[in-house]
């Protein structure tokens, strides 16, 4: 009877694991990132934006962006595939109102191995700009900016294929700010 | 008296269906104005009273990025309602919250934008209406606050996301300009 009942948590101590693993892989590979950890910043700011493009909204813009208009034919191109476009931007009237315990509630969801931070970024804005992106094997999944001024913090979350070249492209549009990113390829050629 | 029976349902389930398309799809306009009113304590004017104080529901032209004067909402598709000189002091997080959760099953947020410095709110929410689309503005400052649902065409709704906040700006104005 006792070896009948140990098979038994075996096989299901057994069952769990592998559901908690599939379930922990599952939400690692998952590139939305959770930023409402921030919203408490909302009633210190100057300025709240929030920008939700969700994955209904894109199919909306993919059938409603006419092919022969230039510009609205860039855009479908480029938010074809794309599964969300969330951005969060504060601003404040004084330094440091935010602390490095805001900032970090999202720089710990963008963790190695799911995300990668790029270098030799360069941004119009002044302060830290940093980009990351999610990759399944060699294809990116997903970029998070996330630009820190003394009086500004923004965080750009695009969910799905998507590269610095698309983004700066996007910028301006979808409610994505202007932010001016540009990734320096030009140098590191040149290192070479 | 089976075909008494049979009028008697059809006449039952088209009563069903028209009450559920005015009052499941197209009555989110007069919730989201109780909501306001209950969660503020202040009072809309209807339209009949801007009406009379020479309002131009529809028809007016808005100027939107690019510089092209254009009509965006479908012509009487729009539904406003004004609320001025009215105070609305409280929570605003909380209010973003329970607006948010009450239209999160139909329409798709799209802009939301708080300005603490000029105590202002505006929301942006569209939602797909057949071959066009409904957008549900919503902007709350100390002087006025207009809520406007519209109907827009597909190129319409194009200029709309390409520029949430400055087309969502165009809408509302072209929603309540006087005519003084």
């Amino acid at each position: 009877m006792k070896s009948l009942i140990r098979t038994f948590m075996k096989r299901h101590t057994l069952a769990a694991l592998v559901l908690l693993v599939s379930v922990t892989a599952a939400t690692a590979q998952d590139p939305r990132i959770q930023m409402a950890h921030l919203d408490h910043l909302a009633a210190k700011a100057n300025e709240t934006v929030d920008v939700s493009v969700d994955e209904r909204l894109i199919k909306l813009a993919a059938k409603v962006f006419n092919d022969k208009d230039v510009d609205e034919a860039a855009i479908k191109k480029l938010v074809m595939g794309l599964k969300g476009i969330y951005v969060k931007s504060f601003e404040f009237d004084a330094d440091n109102i935010f602390s490095n315990a805001d900032v970090d509630t999202i720089r710990t969801q963008l963790k190695a191995p799911s995300w990668s931070r790029l270098v030799n970024v360069t941004s119009k804005r002044e302060g830290t700009v940093e980009v990351y992106v999610s990759l399944v094997g060699e294809d990116i999944n997903g970029l998070t900016v996330l630009s820190i001024e003394p009086r500004e913090l923004t965080v750009v979350n695009i969910v799905g294929p998507v590269d610095l070249e698309k983004l700066a492209q996007l910028e301006g549009n979808l409610g994505i700010p202007e932010l001016g990113i540009r990734g320096n390829k030009k140098k590191n050629d040149d290192e070479k | 008296m089976k075909h008494k029976a049979t009028r008697v349902f059809l006449l039952f389930v088209i009563v069903v269906a028209v009450a559920t398309s005015v009052f499941g799809k197209d009555d989110d306009f007069n919730s989201v104005v109780k909501l306001i009113e209950q969660y503020y304590n202040v009072k809309h004017q209807g339209i009949p009273f801007l009406a009379r104080a020479g309002m131009k529901v529809v028809g007016a032209a808005a100027k939107v990025k690019g510089g092209q004067m254009k009509r965006l909402a479908e012509l009487g598709s729009v539904k406003v309602a004004m609320f001025e000189n009215q105070e609305f002091a409280g929570d605003f997080l909380k209010f973003r919250a329970t607006l948010n959760n009450n239209l999160k099953d139909i329409w798709m947020p799209l802009v939301q934008t708080i300005s603490t410095e000029e105590d202002e709110q505006s929301y942006i929410f569209v939602k797909e209406k057949g071959d066009k689309f409904n957008v549900l503005i919503v902007n709350l400052s100390p002087r006025e606050g207009p809520v406007v649902q519209a109907t827009l065409s597909s190129k319409n709704l194009a200029l709309l996301l390409k520029d949430p906040e400055g087309t969502g700006r165009a809408i509302s104005e072209e929603a309540t300009i006087f005519d003084n």
